[in-house]
């Protein structure tokens, strides 16, 4: 409590954490444990900035389940200056974590509803808090269905998670890979191709994350599903640095992605992502 | 006939065709079935075939000299294999059914003429052949793009 109350008045001053586990997810994709005892609220969607003394600040998304707030999960991957110092960290190394920013995946409000998981490549990480949630209050929620994409089977994230939840009875889960070798016994292809064989309904509740471009065509083939813009909901990825909409340097349009969003309604975004200037 | 009249009809490749269309491409049309690992296709095979697929998986396979082949797209249930009809071509790529595969084999020649001899149909056909080959060719694109990377 004593540290939530101080990053409640002091935004930019990050807590020291130290990680509890390291699991190597992908080639350059790892996932790290901070064990909070106290606990560590937050809401699926919600992203903390880690900080590596005398290296940098970067924002990740928190991937853990929100039921367990004394375990704060985050999935990165090793692709800058900061991140790949990172990725030679592990267990017992310390970290600073200043948190949780932004806004989250309206999961109360599908209450009742289907609801539609799309992810694409490491887009999974944001969305498993959504899905552990579902999944850990399934009555609450319709029909669930998770369909992912990613490169090559190499590459699917959280693969043993997939292929746990994949075997419930009910939750739908489908993988496609945009290439193969003759190992490989699901799909292969597009994303939006999983969409052909899922029912949709204008009521569900839909939740993409993923590389901009996917998300677009996604929402692109939702809408020829007649898909209402208002349903989807897609999480936007900026050059986020102080994570509380005052450097400006995740301005989108009249938006700060770290305030305002990561997860906007697609319908509000939508206008933006068709500027090339922003 | 009936029957196949029947299978035909209910394909999404022909729906909303005409009835009268349905009927007249019965002639040219037969029920196939493929055990997993035969192959509809292969590369340099002459395309004389449109394939309606109504159950199984096909993979789309780039043959390598020596090495596995890479699968770059996978077929199912309502997709067409061999949308080349328009500009008739060998086979690039091998089709290799993963399971059992049951579908519609509609031979292109035959296909051809009744086109030519229905220009409504020939129309009807080509665009639904347009619109496939456009979405295949986005997914493409998309793929091409390697978004994930």
């Amino acid at each position: 409590m004593a540290m939530m109350a101080m990053m409640a008045t002091t935004p930019y001053l990050p807590v020291a954490m130290t990680i509890a586990r390291s699991v190597r997810e992908l080639a350059d994709v790892f996932t790290w444990t901070f064990e909070v005892p106290h606990g560590f609220e937050f809401k699926p969607g919600q992203f903390n900035m880690l900080y590596i003394h005398g290296i940098g600040e970067v924002p990740i998304s928190i991937s853990g389940d929100p039921a367990t707030p004394e375990r704060l999960i985050h999935t990165i991957r090793a692709v800058g200056t900061v991140t790949r110092v990172m990725d030679k960290l592990g267990e017992g190394d310390v970290m600073g974590v200043r948190g949780p920013y932004g806004s989250a995946w309206p999961i109360d409000e599908a209450k009742g509803r289907d609801v539609l998981v799309i992810a694409g490549g490491l887009g999974l990480a944001p969305l498993r808090p959504v899905i552990l949630r579902v999944l850990g209050n399934r009555a609450d929620y319709g029909r669930v269905t998770i369909l992912y994409g990613a490169r090559t089977p190499a590459d699917l994230l959280y693969r043993r998670e997939l292929e746990s939840w994949r075997g419930r009875f009910d939750v739908r889960v489908e993988a496609i890979v945009d290439r193969a070798g003759t190992d490989w016994f699901g799909q292969v292809g597009v994303v939006t191709r999983l969409l052909d064989s899922v029912p949709i309904h204008p009521d569900d509740a839909v939740f993409v994350c993923g590389p901009e471009i996917m998300m677009r065509f996604v929402a692109l083939e939702l809408e020829k599903r007649a898909m209402p813009r208002e349903a989807i909901w897609i999480s936007m990825e900026r050059s986020m640095k102080c994570g509380v909409g005052l450097c400006g340097h995740c301005q989108l349009a009249g938006s700060f992605v770290c305030k305002d969003g990561p997860v906007y309604r697609f319908d509000r975004i939508e206008p933006y992502l068709r500027v090339r200037e922003l | 006939m009936d029957d196949l009249e029947r299978v035909l009809r209910a394909h999404p490749f022909l729906a909303e065709l005409e009835p009268e269309h349905v009927k007249f491409l019965v002639g040219c049309a037969k029920n196939v079935r493929f055990r997993a690992g035969e192959y509809l296709m292969r590369a340099g095979d002459r395309e004389d075939t449109l394939y309606l697929i109504r159950q199984g998986s096909v993979a789309i396979e780039m043959p390598r000299p020596g090495s596995e082949a890479i699968c770059v797209e996978t077929l199912g249930a309502g997709d067409v294999l061999g949308v080349s009809l328009l500009t008739p071509a060998a086979a690039h790529l091998d089709c290799r059914s993963r399971e059992t595969v049951v579908a519609l084999a509609i031979d292109n020649a035959c296909l051809q003429r009744k086109m030519t001899e229905d220009p409504r149909l020939g129309f009807a056909i080509s665009m639904r052949l347009l619109e496939r080959t456009y979405d295949r060719l986005s997914r493409a694109r998309l793929q091409h793009l390697d978004v994930y990377r």
